[in-house]
């Protein structure tokens, strides 16, 4: 269960990218997040998961609030939120299943990751889900042969490994072969379902949130302007959410 | 010779007028010049009794003593407004500025040799030392909006500090040339010359009774103070701060002054031809290229530049080569082998290049991370320590390696470890730098991925910038490598080990048979280094 309460972030040169933003997330949703780009879709998922600093507000995770964590306990959050990231974010010249051990860093001690002394344990997750996501036979392969959709898959191994409670996407497959979204979404929607892990992805190709997702969160102008079952979103919803930036363009 | 440096100026104004350059743009640069060669560059030579006493004033020291020089800075003032006007105005300006510049350069060098006074201008020297001071700390302080203003009344007020030190008595104990270092001559008073013919006259005598009892031969007395032998003025006569102007003697200033009024005036005649050259920045291009001329002509003077001393030159650089050929690889009957010399020399050299490169990367790899701006901004105590290491990387690299091996040579005693020390503690400085530059260049992706699992800062660096860079650190070392072994060859020269020693060595005993030998095995090595080291570095990207 995730609870924000007005969260608000303004970037040091004056833009407010986010404003009074209030909802909250039960365990095991899978949340599409629509909306036009520059209307604080990528803000939202940064600061929850604490990759952005919230200006104002709370974030209340299982109790916690973790809009104000540093440090320590912030990494030990950190490692409980998978992020996906829209340009994959791996280290090229490393091996797949190095990318993917990297994300059990947060459960060991600094010198230990380090020396990338990772467990028994550490290893069968990090293989079991490079077979997930069906990259077996390139688990030794570096990852700068791989390609596009191979290495977002890798992104989406690592983010597993993790283990984590929350899984964030920011726009995978913005920058993939629209052919492979379906493939990106649908192993997120698998793990979704297995695991019951609660997912938020960013689309802006709405047929996809459609498809995908059971609740909308639409965002414009750093205001959240939809919050609701995909049922709900109208026509005429869907055109103000679309247009409606368009005037301030 | 004159001739020529006008040819070129009016042949450089047609050529690029011909391209469609602009004129105007010339008319400025010559305007501009002629201005600051009136009242900056050395123009004739005034001679004393002794030769230190020769003084080389401007066209505005000897202003004087010929006003129709001020026709010149008037001709500056003409191309200007002239330039500024515009089209025909500018080209007209133009061939009456050049042509007017080039009149007076020849009535001032037609004049025959006359004696002045000369009178120091105490305190002009001293003012632009302190100005160019002021000059740079501002240029220095402009990038900075914030900081212009109060840097800038800084530099006002030092500058004033540094212009009272010069001038007080502190100040010309360590710069005494700098007091009334520029020289005006002004006209000797009426009979002076016949008052001091007549004084050496009188003195003669006595002059040569002691050039008899040192066996030099007796001298005439003269009718004029130009009719001294050796081109100077008796003693009496320097001493009293007379001097013997010579107009047609040239110095630096002579030739730009007539290639610059040659290049104005062709300039305005291809104006006035085509009056369309021209440019909306002539003042900003005709400033720049004022600015490069004035800034050579006394470089170029400064190292005695002369092609007729290289062609002087050649043929004992024919004679140096048929003395260095054939070589003399081997000459057992007198135990001598040079050729196993240079190649046992050629690896102690290779290896202090590897040796001091090494042990350089070790310590800048560590260092480079704290000197990188994007890891060190989190705390106070990081930020002071990233302007250390950047503060100690800026000071050694200062420091060439040269100037290191002699201090480490003082230190340790000759040989190959005070080359390696030398080498290794600069190369440190620019490894780190080069090295921090790409850890602050590394793509900031995989760091934020790395971030977004709860890994800890050092396992960040450890697993999202290490293996970025490594390749790149790889790359730089290597390049270092090529370049300290080119160092190391010189480092012999000053006792640090290694094959500079066998040339110094041979050099010095004239041995040039034997020295080619390390001339052409460095060629060889060099080449292959070089070639090995950039396909490998090719290889790694």
């Amino acid at each position: 269960m995730i609870e924000v309460k007005n969260l608000s972030k303004t970037f040091p040169g004056g833009v407010q990218a986010l404003d009074n933003v209030s909802l909250s997330i039960p365990d095991g949703d899978f949340i599409a997040v629509i909306g036009l780009s520059g209307a604080g879709k990528s803000t939202f998922l940064r600061c929850l998961n604490r990759l952005f600093d919230p200006s104002a507000g709370q974030i209340i995770v299982e109790g916690v609030d973790v809009a104000s964590l540093r440090g320590r306990a912030l990494q030990r959050y950190r490692r409980t939120v998978g992020f996906i990231f829209q340009q994959f974010n791996l280290v090229t010249r490393l091996r797949v299943i190095d990318n993917v051990l990297s994300g059990r860093l947060g459960y060991h001690s600094t010198w230990r990751g380090l020396l990338g002394l990772y467990t028994e344990k550490d290893i069968e997750l990090a293989q079991a889900y490079i077979r997930n996501v069906g990259l077996s036979d390139k688990e030794l392969a570096r990852v700068d042969s791989l390609s596009g959709g191979q290495q977002q898959r890798v992104a989406i191994a690592r983010a597993m490994t993790q283990e984590p409670q929350l899984i964030l996407a920011d726009e995978p497959m913005a920058s993939l072969d629209p052919r492979l979204s379906d493939v990106i979404l649908g192993l997120l929607k698998e793990y979704n379902e297995e695991k019951g892990v609660t997912v938020l992805v960013n689309i802006h190709v709405l047929e996809l949130a459609r498809r995908y997702a059971k609740r909308i969160l639409a965002f414009n102008n750093g205001r959240l302007v939809f919050d609701g079952p995909v049922e709900a979103l109208s026509d005429k919803l869907e055109h103000e959410i679309y247009a409606g930036s368009l005037e301030t363009l | 010779m004159l001739w020529f440096y006008i040819a070129l100026g009016l042949l450089s104004a047609l050529l690029s007028g011909l391209a469609n350059g602009s004129m105007r743009r010339f008319v400025v640069a010559g305007s501009l010049a002629l201005s600051l060669i009136f009242v900056a560059f050395p123009f004739s030579e005034a001679l004393g009794f002794l030769s230190r006493e020769t003084i080389s004033p401007t066209l505005f020291g000897v202003l004087p003593t010929f006003p129709i020089l001020i026709l010149i800075p008037l001709a500056s003032v003409l191309g200007l407004v002239g330039a500024h006007l515009g089209r025909r105005m500018s080209g007209l300006a133009g061939v009456l500025g050049g042509s007017l510049a080039l009149i007076v350069g020849f009535s001032w060098l037609a004049r025959s040799p006359y004696l002045a006074q000369v009178r120091p201008l105490n305190g002009l020297m001293e003012a632009v030392s302190s100005l160019s001071f002021v000059a740079v700390i501002i240029l220095l302080v402009w990038g900075r909006p914030k900081l212009r203003l109060p840097l800038s009344a800084a530099a006002i007020v030092i500058g004033g500090l540094v212009f009272w030190w010069l001038n007080s008595p502190v100040g010309y104990r360590y710069f005494p040339n700098a007091q009334g270092y520029y020289k005006v001559f002004i006209n000797a008073p009426q009979g002076s010359e016949e008052r001091l013919v007549e004084a050496y006259n009188q003195g003669l005598d006595e002059l040569n009774r002691q050039r008899a009892r040192i066996g030099l031969t007796q001298l005439e007395p003269i009718s004029s103070i130009t009719g001294l032998e050796g081109q100077k003025i008796p003693r009496a006569a320097a001493e009293e701060g007379f001097r013997l102007i010579n107009p047609a003697s040239r110095k630096y200033g002579t030739g730009i002054f007539f290639l610059l009024a040659g290049l104005m005036l062709g300039a305005g005649l291809m104006q006035l031809w085509r009056p369309n050259l021209e440019d909306s920045n002539d003042l900003i291009s005709g400033g720049l290229f004022t600015a490069v001329i004035l800034v050579l002509t006394p470089a170029f003077s400064a190292t005695d530049f002369s092609i007729t001393r290289l062609v002087e030159g050649w043929p004992f650089f024919l004679d140096f080569l048929d003395r260095a050929w054939p070589p003399l690889l081997s000459q057992p009957e007198f135990s001598r082998f040079p050729l196993q010399e240079v190649a046992s020399q050629m690896l102690i050299t290779l290896e202090i290049a590897l040796v001091g490169t090494f042990l350089a990367a070790i310590f800048a790899i560590p260092m480079s991370f704290f000197a990188s701006r994007n890891l060190t901004q989190g705390n106070a105590f990081m930020r002071t320590v990233f302007g250390l290491t950047r503060g100690f990387f800026n000071i050694d690299r200062g420091i060439d390696t040269l100037i290191l091996a002699l201090i480490f040579v003082a230190a340790v005693g000759l040989g190959p470890l005070a080359g390696v020390m030398a080498m290794a503690i600069h190369s440190i400085a620019d490894l780190g730098k080069v090295y921090s530059e790409s850890i602050e260049n590394v793509d900031q992706g995989p760091i934020e991925a790395l971030e977004a699992v709860g890994a800890s800062g050092s396992n960040v660096v450890r697993w999202a910038i290490l293996p970025q860079v490594m390749p790149l650190f790889v790359g730089w070392t290597l390049y270092r490598f090529e370049i300290n072994f080119r160092v190391s060859i010189v480092l012999g020269l000053v006792g640090a080990g290694g094959i500079g020693f066998f040339i110094q060595e041979k050099m010095a005993s004239g041995q040039y048979n034997q020295m080619i030998i390390a001339i052409i095995a460095i060629i060889i090595v060099v080449n292959i280094i070089d070639f090995a080291s950039s396909w490998l570095r090719g290889r790694l990207v």
